[in-house]
């Protein structure tokens, strides 16, 4: 594994088990600042657990997390405080149903002061154009498309400005002629420079867009490097019988 | 029996059927205002990761909804009177419009606190962990994410919960409560015009709950709009 200098996240032996079952058996992992990563696995492997792991919706059972060198699992880290630099995006959207879809993005930095509501607003007015919903700021999250709502998952997200963005494989909920307008505004987030984490079965979308792909089974990584390097040429028989049966 | 003596019957009852249903309104209304207090906070208690807590409000819903009200109107009537005064020596009593109060706030309270519990657990998920992924405090998140979609949720249960209490508010005459129930008793008791006075009784029932029911479908309709 490369190391690096000062890794925007670093993973220390992170297990997580949920009563006797171990979903997370030790994790290692180095994310340097501006990188793409796709973790790709089959279902139930533990990578939707890492990735809730790093903003902690879950709580490790054991191990450490720093992000910018500092350490979030800590007993004195401030959680709420670290949560706002890592934006997370989720497979069922979870939008706010009783907001409209620009308070969906003014909720979080109005409620922690962040911004005033006509600065919040701005900024929401500005990022829902970014994502191509200029046009549905005012309107409630059940009159969208499953497309059009994981966008404003994404702008929601990106409200307050985070740093690292997480994504929980955004597109599994999603139509199939819907997973590209979301691909589009990911893959634009990821020549932006954001650094981000994905979990996708999104083969084709890993390949072009990431910098590092993960494959984790069974709780472990199990190999790990460029798209090239993990998707065209794998080590592992793992890695090979996964990929031979998703591509 | 005809509707002519119905009517004749409701001249003579009407005025202590009228003094019965203010008493009868009067404790209803008192109860569910202290009963939704008591019912948010045994419900907060419920679903706090406090054990001791947890427990209590366990307790409290397991004796309530394990015994008829009648029995636990006959017990603070009756029973925690006379306990307080064997430990204390001195006479004690509790006059019939406080029992009953606390009878069916507890009772109603008990009721509500699993309504608003199943209205926030029936609250995607998902709701809570993308408020907290924002950053946003477990307790913002729960008041400005949560409740505001819970409320919607257990607003029919809510006004069920009324109309129950509304009419379980009968059985509190059997320890004397002068609400319509026993105002009706009375009356039969010197006319016994058994058929005339029930009768009335059910209609005024009906009238209020009938506005209830009303009451509630409209706020559903508008809420789903």
């Amino acid at each position: 594994m490369r190391k690096m200098a000062n890794p925007k996240i670093k993973v220390v032996g992170l297990k997580k088990a949920f009563g006797d079952l171990e979903v997370l058996k030790g994790i290692d992992l180095e994310i340097s600042s501006g990188e793409v990563v796709c973790i790709i696995g089959p279902s139930g492997s533990g990578k939707s657990t890492f990735l809730r792991c790093l903003n902690r919706l879950e709580e490790p059972t054991a191990g450490e997390i720093f992000v910018d060198g500092e350490s979030i699992t800590s007993n004195g880290a401030d959680v709420d405080r670290v949560r706002r630099h890592l934006g997370m995006v989720f497979q069922q959207f979870n939008l706010f149903p009783h907001y409209t879809v620009k308070q969906n993005l003014m909720f979080a930095p109005v409620e922690l002061k962040l911004k005033t509501p006509v600065e919040a607003e701005k900024t929401a007015i500005r990022l829902l154009d970014r994502v191509g919903l200029g046009d549905k700021v005012d309107a409630k999250p059940r009159e969208l498309s499953g497309g059009q709502q994981q966008r404003v998952a994404i702008a929601r997200a990106l409200a307050m400005e985070p740093d690292i963005m997480l994504f929980d494989e955004p597109t599994s909920a999603l139509d199939p002629e819907m997973v590209s307008e979301v691909l589009d505004v990911m893959r634009e987030l990821a020549e932006e420079g954001m650094t981000m984490v994905i979990v996708t079965h999104e083969m084709g979308f890993a390949h072009d867009v990431a910098d590092r792909v993960i494959f984790i089974d069974d709780g472990v990584i199990v190999e790990q490097g460029t798209p090239e390097q993990v998707m065209d040429h794998p080590q592992s028989v793992r890695t090979k019988s996964f990929l031979s049966k998703v591509l | 029996m005809s509707l002519s003596s119905l009517l004749e019957t409701f001249e003579q009852l009407a005025p202590m059927l009228a003094g019965g249903f203010v008493t009868t309104l009067q404790v209803t209304v008192s109860s569910l205002i202290i009963a939704m207090v008591l019912g948010i906070l045994v419900c907060l208690m419920h679903i706090s990761h406090k054990r001791v807590l947890r427990g209590i409000a366990k307790f409290y819903i397991w004796i309530i909804r394990g015994t008829p009200m009648l029995v636990q109107a006959f017990y603070i009537y009756f029973a925690v009177p006379q306990l307080i005064q064997l430990s204390t020596g001195s006479s004690f009593r509790i006059d019939v419009f406080t029992a009953s109060l606390i009878t069916l706030s507890l009772n109603a309270g008990a009721y509500l606190s699993e309504i608003f519990r199943g209205s926030i657990e029936s609250v995607d998920k998902g709701q809570m962990e993308a408020s907290r992924s924002l950053g946003v405090s477990y307790a913002t998140s729960m008041r400005k994410i949560i409740l505001p979609q819970a409320v919607r949720i257990c607003l029919p249960s809510l006004v069920n919960q009324c109309i129950i209490t509304l009419k379980d508010s009968t059985i509190l005459y059997a320890i004397g409560l002068g609400e319509i129930m026993y105002q009706a008793k009375i009356y039969v008791g010197r006319t016994m015009e058994s058929f005339a006075t029930y009768t009335w009784v059910a209609i005024c029932f009906l009238l209020i709950t009938s506005v209830l029911m009303l009451i509630s479908r409209t706020v559903e309709k508008r809420m789903h709009a």
